[in-house]
């Protein structure tokens, strides 16, 4: 080979080896580091670790906006299609909390029997006791019977084809007492028109213990909110004293009413029918509670 | 305070419930929902220097003898008769209705209601005017309030009146 001349192919290929690997040094160095860094754990971890701490963070902090509507929709799902697991797993808790519940009514049983007992051996006690064998009352009905006494919780006395309110007694604070007289007219209504029964009037409305009594006048009506059971005597014994409290109350006569006949009526109500619950009520808490 | 019963009646869907809730709440809301059986509530006003206490019927859908209990209507001192102004249907019954409900309820005051006003121009206010027969005391928007509180208070007057 002389100057001049071409190249041989072999030399070609030295000389390109040798360009390549001036040229590629630094890249090659880069590459091999790299190779180093992903084939060791702990460079890897350097270089990884901050990367992954951030987006941690950056998912701590944004979770619930990222991830709520879908992890919401998975557990709907899951408790859709687990209820049966569910319900094994919240069972026992259940059942806990009922026997808690059947255990406090047990006490309050035992407490209000205890008392009762306490005053059937007082004087009064055995003039009841002989009372009731001259007469053949079981104790033990005559002692159950007196644990469920009705109570009047509240009463109101509503103009009957208008509904407006005439007068009101409560022993507890409720709604606005003229749209619960008005509702209860219109429920009132609507049941004897829809049945129509001809002279027939809605007498009770009753919801699980609870019961609203009504007692029907031609111009107006009383309406009776209670609790407890409530015997046939006990019944009568209360229409009489409505009727009692009618005659007294020249007012509910009146066509013509305003707020202060309705507020004398309210009182009325409140010193004949509210009252005496009031203090029932309380002489039963000082009897179960008498340290308080 | 003197108490007064007022029913609100007329075809379903003519806005009782919002002038209802408008004169009760001073709210209105666009989303229609049918009332079902009666909704009561009570509201002072006072008019003429005395105060009035209205227990307000709100009764649901059409006045017609088999539809609404005739019971509802009764003691009622004050009658509301609505109708709508952008449905002519809803006039088709007014004059039969007035009669009805004058015939069942001969001593109290009535008022009748064109309500919708902010759905018409002032000129298609005055052509159905003069199309129907029985005349309304009041146009009444329940969406903007418009004449609502003075319809109440008009019709307050009318049972102050009535009461002495």
């Amino acid at each position: 080979m002389t100057n001049g001349q071409l190249q041989e192919p072999q030399d070609e290929a030295v000389l390109m080896a040798q360009l390549k690997e001036i040229l590629l040094r630094e890249d090659r160095s880069a590459l091999e580091e790299l190779q180093r860094t992903l084939n060791e754990k702990q460079l890897l971890a350097e270089k990884i670790n901050p990367i992954v701490e951030d987006h941690l963070t950056y998912l701590k902090q944004n979770f619930p906006k990222e991830y709520a509507k879908i992890v919401n929709r998975m557990v709907e799902q899951k408790l859709k299609s687990s209820q049966t697991e569910i319900l094994d797993v919240i069972y026992p808790v259940m059942g806990k909390m009922i026997n808690k519940y059947i255990t406090f009514q047990f006490q309050e049983m035992k407490d209000s029997i205890n008392a009762r007992i306490d005053a059937f051996f007082s004087k009064q006690g055995i003039f009841w006791w002989i009372r009731n064998k001259i007469f053949g009352i079981d104790n033990a009905e005559m002692l159950l019977s007196s644990l469920d006494t009705p109570i009047i919780e509240e009463i109101f006395v509503i103009q009957r084809d208008s509904g407006l309110l005439y007068g009101s007694a409560t022993l507890y604070p409720t709604i606005n007492r003229d749209v619960v007289a008005g509702m209860l007219t219109a429920i009132k209504s609507f049941v004897e028109d829809a049945f129509e029964r001809e002279h027939e009037d809605l007498e009770m409305i009753q919801y699980g213990s609870y019961k609203i009594l009504i007692e029907n006048m031609p111009s107006h009506y009383f309406a009776l909110a209670m609790s407890g059971s409530i015997s046939n005597t006990e019944g009568a014994a209360l229409r009489n004293q409505i009727i009692d409290f009618i005659q007294e109350n020249e007012l509910l006569q009146s066509e013509h009413f305003d707020t202060v006949s309705q507020e004398k009526i309210s009182q009325a109500l409140d010193s004949q029918f509210i009252a005496p619950q009031r203090e029932r009520l309380q002489k039963i808490k000082i009897k179960q509670n008498p340290t308080k | 305070m003197i108490s007064k019963k007022v029913i609100l009646t007329g075809s379903f869907g003519v806005g009782k419930t919002s002038l209802f809730n408008r004169f009760i709440y001073q709210q209105f809301s666009d989303k229609y929902m049918t009332t079902i059986g009666v909704k009561v509530n009570k509201k002072e006003i006072t008019a003429d220097g005395e105060e009035v206490s209205m227990l307000l019927w709100d009764i649901a859908g059409e006045l017609s003898q088999d539809k609404v209990p005739a019971s509802y209507f009764l003691g009622a001192s004050g009658i509301i008769y609505v109708v709508d102004l952008s449905r002519p249907s809803t006039f088709e019954n007014m004059v039969t209705d007035v009669e009805y409900l004058s015939h069942l309820l001969p001593d109290s005051s009535l008022i009748i209601v064109a309500n919708k006003l902010d759905l018409l121009s002032e000129e298609q206010l005055e052509n159905i005017q003069q199309s129907v027969a029985q005349k309304w005391n009041f146009a009444t928007s329940a969406k903007t309030g418009e004449n609502v509180e003075d319809m109440f208070i008009e019709l307050a007057k009318k049972l102050i009146a009535n009461h002495w």
